[in-house]
């Protein structure tokens, strides 16, 4: 009788022990900080991406909806609001070179755009596949090669120097075509949202895993990969973010609807800093969460 | 020992025919008061014909309408289980998905099979009144009111609950040599037939769909040269609106085939000037079908419209879920009167938890909530506090 007495208060306290450790393994990330712009009337308005200068220490956010693009420093602090001397229009994502220069897509002008701030000098390019008008969505850098997702055609482009496509990240057997992605070490991670799929592609544009999502998604829009190779999945109808392991199961989520800080409303993008935190781009909310482990 | 034994079965075998008898009473009992008579038409529930009447309801006392142990969804699907709502990208027939078993079906006795309340075009046209009793030109399905050749009535994995795949269910019927012949010249195998066609009924012969688009009307050679495919530039060419609203920062920009065009529209034929391929309902459906869901099965949600094109603007937007104008201007358009009894909104009101401009979106969460006017939280107290913290 004692030795089950003293089995079942081991059990009980180790119970209370674990519980949190189970509850945090639901959930591992905090809310660190937003990046918003906090002057009445002229918070970010439908905000659509964000972008990284890991020397510099800067973050940068596409304010699609007021035409700007604005940069904060690492604490959140404002730096600039940068509106291309009013010549955006409806910017929808960005990437900075290591040379200062940004390329932006214009889904206003339908356009890939460079923008040298330093230079005032800003040129408009409308992108061909052939002879087929492409439409350019999200876009990424890795080292001088240029990759645009053509939303139309709902495959990934790597652009040449003259911008030409010289290679292409597709899934054939998808139905709605490829609606996000993000450039791994080794290749490409994309998100065939209607599909419900994750897609691997080596460099060469070969498709080397398919990894089907399962009934916990509803809307996926975006995917970004974490620093440890989980796979940050963000469903804008639950505000949620769904997390898988490499090979693609589901492991927990986090995040729900609302207003309040560390609540989402119609998210847009989610994508690791440099400094290994996760942003969502909240467009409803006008902002930009940072949760960090 | 032996004589204990004999005891004993003598026990169970009284006590059988005890039981037995009792549950003839019970149904004796019941039809006393029911007249028996209208628990017994041509088709009759397996149940009731037993006068098993306990096996549904309670006979003192329950918490359901019409004494029954359970609601009627729970009910119904404790046997029938095979209509269970299952499977995750599966179609279900509204009122199947809201339990409404009864706005087809008799519980105890009907004149159609399957327990119909009326014959089976009617209990579909019930409902379905957008749809005629006829067409000038009507297809044989339609024409003889047997939906079920190819819809399912209660779920299915293909759009408008079909039976099978769409061009896959037309060939069931129509012999593949039979289809290209009546097709000459087609530089492909025809597919996709109801592009064209009305799987109902139409003024055209052939059931070819009311609305021609003006280039197929005038022939083929203005889109399609040779059996290349047409791509979405063909269609932005003579469209240049289109093209314009699609550059927008929300838009409906899609991968379908060679031209996403096509993923709503059919370029041959459709019922109006937008030449949809379905309803919007169907046609939004395909990409948005959880929407409709939580619309349908929230507690409190807008009054039901399947006119998406009421609010939202079907090519693109630069305002928050792609709506036709600012989400205050639209809302405005039915809901006029609000404005002058409402929480200001407007874009001198700003939300306090996000510097947003305060919206009728602020406080309504149009696909539906727990609460009453479809507010996000409960409008008694947590609504308002959510900013209001001091209040």
């Amino acid at each position: 009788m004692k030795q089950r007495l003293t089995s079942i208060g081991i059990a009980l306290v180790a119970l209370v022990l674990l519980l949190p450790v189970a509850a945090s393994a639901q959930s591992p990330w905090q809310w660190q900080q937003s990046l918003k712009v906090e002057q009445v009337g002229d918070s970010m308005y439908m905000p659509s991406a964000v972008a990284f200068d890991a020397a510099g220490e800067r973050y940068y956010v596409v304010d699609t909806g007021r035409n700007r693009l604005v940069s904060f420093d690492r604490e959140g602090r404002i730096i600039r609001a940068f509106t291309a001397d009013d010549q955006l229009r409806s910017p929808f994502d960005m990437v900075r070179l290591t040379s200062g220069q940004l390329w932006v897509v214009e889904k206003g002008g339908n356009s890939l755009t460079l923008i040298d701030p330093a230079a005032r000098l800003l040129e408009t390019h409308q992108l061909l596949d052939g002879s087929r008008r492409v439409f350019p969505d999200r876009i990424a850098v890795q080292g001088q090669q240029l990759f645009v997702l053509d939303r139309a055609g709902g495959e990934v482009l790597r652009l040449g120097a003259d911008l030409k496509v010289v290679q292409r990240f597709s899934c054939n057997s998808c139905n709605g075509g490829i609606s996000d992605f993000v450039l791994a070490e080794d290749g490409l991670l994309a998100l065939a949202g209607r599909d419900r799929k994750l897609l691997r592609f080596a460099a060469d544009g070969s498709l080397q895993r398919t990894m089907e999502l399962g009934p916990e998604v509803d809307f996926a829009v975006s995917v970004a990969i974490g620093p440890s190779g989980f796979i940050y999945v963000l469903d804008r109808h639950q505000n949620s973010v769904l997390v898988y392991d490499e090979a693609g199961r589901f492991r927990y989520r986090f995040l729900t609807t609302g207003h309040s800080t560390g609540r989402l409303y119609f998210a847009r993008q989610v994508r690791f800093d440099p400094w290994g935190n996760l942003c969502v781009v909240d467009e409803g909310n006008g902002r930009v969460e940072i949760f960090s482990r | 020992m032996r004589h204990l034994s004999r005891t004993v079965r003598a026990a169970a075998v009284a006590a059988l025919l005890v039981l037995l008898s009792c549950s003839m009473v019970l149904a004796v009992d019941c039809f006393q008061c029911h007249d028996g008579s209208d628990y017994r038409k041509k088709v009759n529930h397996q149940p009731a014909a037993q006068g098993d009447c306990l096996s549904c309801h309670s006979p003192h006392v329950a918490r359901y309408s019409g004494l029954l142990q359970q609601s009627v969804k729970d009910l119904c699907l404790t046997c029938h289980v095979d209509t269970a709502v299952g499977g995750d990208r599966q179609r279900i027939h509204q009122p199947v998905r809201s339990g409404d078993c009864l706005a087809c079906h008799s519980p105890h006795a009907a004149d159609y099979a399957g327990l119909l309340k009326e014959q089976p075009v009617n209990t579909c046209l019930g409902c379905h009144k957008e749809l005629p009793h006829s067409y000038p030109n009507t297809h044989e399905p339609y024409r003889s009111g047997n939906c079920q050749a190819c819809h399912q009535p209660h779920q299915s994995d293909h759009a408008y609950l079909l039976v099978k795949a769409a061009d896959e269910l037309c060939l069931t019927c129509h012999r593949p040599a039979e289809v290209v012949n009546k097709h000459p010249g087609f530089p492909t195998p025809p597919a996709n037939c109801s592009s064209c066609h009305h799987p109902h009924g139409s003024e055209r012969k052939g059931l070819i769909r009311n609305q021609l688009h003006t280039a197929y009307a005038k022939g083929c050679a203005d889109c399609h040269v040779g059996s290349r495919p047409v791509g979405m530039d063909a269609c932005l060419g003579c469209h240049p609106q289109v093209a314009q609203e699609m550059a927008s920062s929300h838009n409906h920009l899609v991968r379908y085939g060679a031209n996403g065009c096509t993923a709503c529209h059919s370029p041959h034929a459709g019922d109006d000037e937008r030449l949809l391929k379905g309803t919007e309902r169907h046609v939004c459906g395909e990409c948005h079908e959880a929407t409709f869901v939580r619309h349908e099965n929230a507690a409190f949600s807008h009054e039901r419209t399947d006119r998406c094109s009421d609010c939202h603007a079907s090519h693109g937007s630069n305002h928050p879920a792609m709506m036709r104008g600012p989400i205050n201007e639209v809302c405005g358009d039915c809901h006029g009167n609000h404005a002058t009894f409402s929480h200001p909104i407007g874009a001198d009101v700003f939300d306090p938890r996000t510097g947003q401009m305060m919206t009728c979106g602020s406080c309504h969460a149009t696909k539906g909530s727990d609460y009453e006017y479809h507010t996000p939280f409960s409008g008694k107290r947590a609504l308002c506090v959510q900013c209001h913290a001091n209040y």
